[in-house]
């Protein structure tokens, strides 16, 4: 299928979906639904004449016809697959979804803090807090996936901390994509409603145990009020063969707090964009990325930071190693608008080539209006050092272990910077684990 | 322990080292000195093996065995160390980790079992303090950020606990004030044995003053134009490379 024939068949098959699918949706719902589908039909997909989307490419996407309706049940335990993983799932909140779908039986919640909402989005559909913020929608304008999720969402995580409320473990939600038959599409979305000085950990985590090609489409938005804090990862740990492609937005009141950290390292095409608005002043974000790519993969990253307000701070940093004839994108923009006076933003992106045949893009982008910032941003890509790697070895280490040494040297620093034990165990293990697989042997 | 033959090294279109012929004994210590571009770091370098060098001729024989035909994981698993004229900064690999990676390859290769954590640490803190130097710099990334005395200490460290057969020191006495020169020597010396040899590779006579040689070579033009004693390091002081330079002129155009 080419782009214009993928668009027709994500379009019709809207109406077998709805007959069996959405019976229960309510009617404010299905508005939605049916705008961004009608969206959608008008610009389908994006092409590489897109200026965010010219280093992608999309073409494997289309080639496969994936199924709405994938299983909701997993024949997996997922806790004791994460427990193998290195997360310690009894000191966490775990939420899992299949296919898109919550699966309570595999679930384990139990926050200590009553006031405190964790739940199936589907399911609340009649909460108050959920329904004002549910529209106030993302404009779909350029955003042709956001634009197919709001069309074709099944559930997702509905996190809601009150004010002055803190979740006391962290919230670790498993997207779990199991395929028994056909290649399946699903579509998630989340929405994380911190209100004043409420504070949350979460984890984002998308998984696929099988090895059949599939798609997963997400859409996370999170709203951070006055003084809130949210500490926010995904982890991109599709199959080998999976489609993933992931929006979060967010958008922050004064003084409020988010950091997020993008890990990507499964799926063939893999692109996650994270975009926060600092609306009022003295907010501030903190951007972390680490890609590991190799084969064929294509692992994209976007981020977009929005200084709408004096006095706020955002602090990126992205990685990436790229093997093989893989490709590693970053594209990050900060806009400082004129009001946004006393911005304090910096951006950093490194990246290491391991082979002559991966390709790095960097494409950083500073613009700003105001006159009084301090704004800083640099790029790089290199090879390995070779000096490096001959004290490494002139010391008695073999030349793979010295290449796996540099690397996790590289690497690892984003790993480091995570504070939570719980989170971080397992991505030095991830980490690692990548480099022996690529490299051979054990470090 | 070391027999170089004839050895004729290449860089690049230019030719390095014209012939090289050395035999360093068991537990010898041994001094190559010669001016700048006499080519003393690039026989260093190939005997340690670094890439980018042509050996064109000759051969190295370590312990018997062909030095030239080992990676330089291998020369460093066999016994050979070379501290480096500029040691490499690292950052993000941890110098403890670093030290113990290489002491347990070696171990390895020898057949002896890997050191523990705490064994190793309990090792290298009893090394660290005949050099003087600070337990912190265990949890530095490996000379990053270090002063250049740190640097050179760091790599008498490292070789205090890989324990070389063979110690070839490219220019260690480079950018070190005199209390750090004799720190590094003494660290030098306490390693002396009759099982080790060193090779020494120095511009300048004043390290021998401190590690005093059993034979000092003199290297021009990629050839060895004379060896002695020590005293010979003493006469060079007083006239010069200048006089090894006519010595070495005459050598290249004898048949």
């Amino acid at each position: 299928m080419n782009a214009l024939e993928a668009k027709n068949t994500y379009f019709s098959q809207f109406s077998d979906w709805e007959k069996t699918a959405l019976t229960k949706d309510p009617f404010w719902i299905r508005e939605t639904r049916e705008k961004a589908l009608a969206y959608f039909q008008e610009t389908g997909f994006p092409t590489s004449r897109d200026e965010t989307w010219k280093y992608t490419n999309l073409d494997p996407l289309f080639q496969i016809p994936f199924a709405l309706n994938g299983d909701r049940i997993s024949k997996e335990a997922v806790l004791p697959e994460l427990n193998s993983l290195g997360f310690e799932t009894a000191k966490a909140n775990v939420m899992v979804f299949v296919n898109g779908h919550f699966s309570k039986a595999l679930s384990g919640v139990s926050e200590p803090s009553p006031k405190v909402k964790i739940r199936s989005l589907i399911e609340s559909l009649s909460d108050g807090p959920l329904k004002k913020h549910f529209s106030h929608i993302l404009p779909f304008e350029n955003r042709p996936f956001v634009a197919l999720n709001y069309a074709y969402f099944t559930d997702g995580l509905f996190l809601h901390v009150p004010a002055g409320e803190r979740l006391e473990k962290p919230l670790h939600v498993v997207y779990v994509s199991t395929n028994s038959g056909q290649p399946t599409q699903s579509h998630v979305r989340n929405l994380l409603l911190m209100e004043e000085d409420a504070r949350a950990s979460v984890i984002e985590h998308y998984w696929g145990n099988n090895l059949k090609p599939y798609f997963t489409n997400t859409v996370t938005k999170v709203s951070l009020d006055k003084g809130a804090v949210l500490d926010h990862a995904k982890i991109q740990q599709e199959s080998p063969l999976s489609f993933h492609i992931g929006t979060l937005a967010a958008r922050q009141n004064e003084g409020s707090r988010l950091v997020s950290r993008v890990f990507s390292i499964g799926g063939a095409l893999g692109r996650s964009e994270v975009e926060t608005v600092l609306v009022e002043r003295k907010a501030e974000c903190v951007l972390d990325g680490l890609y590991l790519a190799r084969g064929h993969q294509q692992l994209d990253h976007r981020t977009f930071i929005d200084h709408l307000s004096p006095s706020c701070v955002s602090e990126e940093t992205y990685k990436g190693v790229a093997d093989g004839e893989s490709v590693g994108i970053f594209d990050g923009r900060i806009l400082v608008r004129e009001n946004a006076q006393k911005t304090d933003a910096r951006q950093s992106n490194k990246n290491l080539e391991l082979s002559n045949k991966a390709r790095i893009y960097s494409k950083p982008q500073l613009q700003i209006y105001a006159n009084d910032v301090k704004c800083t941003h640099g790029s790089a890509t290199g090879q390995l050092d070779e000096e490096a790697l001959f004290y490494l070895q002139s010391r008695g280490l073999g030349r793979e272990e010295a290449k796996r040494t540099l690397v996790y040297a590289f690497a690892g620093e984003m790993v480091e910077r995570v504070a939570d034990g719980y989170l971080k165990a397992p991505l030095q293990t991830m980490v690692k684990k990548w480099m022996e697989e690529k490299m051979g042997g054990k470090p | 322990m070391l027999v170089i033959k004839g050895l004729k090294v290449r860089v690049e279109e230019k030719q390095i080292l014209n012939g090289i012929d050395l035999t360093v004994g068991k537990g010898e210590v041994h001094a190559i000195m010669g001016p700048n571009g006499s080519g003393k770091s690039t026989l260093a370098h190939v005997l340690a093996g670094r890439e980018g060098y042509e050996v064109t001729d000759g051969e190295v024989l370590f312990e018997g065995r062909d030095l030239l035909s080992l990676a330089p994981e291998e020369r460093a698993r066999a016994g050979v160390f070379l501290a480096f004229q500029y040691p490499v900064e690292i950052p993000g690999v941890n110098n403890t980790y670093f030290l113990k990676a290489a002491l347990n390859a070696l171990r390895k290769a020898r057949g002896q079992e890997e050191l523990d954590a705490m064994d190793f640490l309990e090792l290298v803190k009893a090394k660290l303090q005949p050099l003087k130097m600070d337990e912190s710099m265990l949890q530095r990334s490996v000379n990053e950020g270090f002063s250049g005395g740190e640097k050179k200490k760091n790599e008498v460290l490292q070789m205090a606990v890989l324990e070389p057969r063979l110690a070839i020191l490219d220019e260690t006495d480079s950018g070190l004030d005199i209390d750090a020169l004799k720190v590094v020597a003494d660290g030098v010396n306490a390693l002396r044995d009759k099982d080790r040899s060193f090779l020494l590779v120095t511009h300048y006579q004043r390290l021998l003053d401190y590690i005093v040689p059993d034979k000092v070579h003199v290297l021009a033009r990629g050839r060895i134009v004379k060896s002695g004693g020590k005293e010979l390091a003493k006469e060079l002081e007083k006239m010069g490379y200048g006089w090894t330079d006519g010595a070495g002129k005459k050598e290249v155009t004898a048949p």
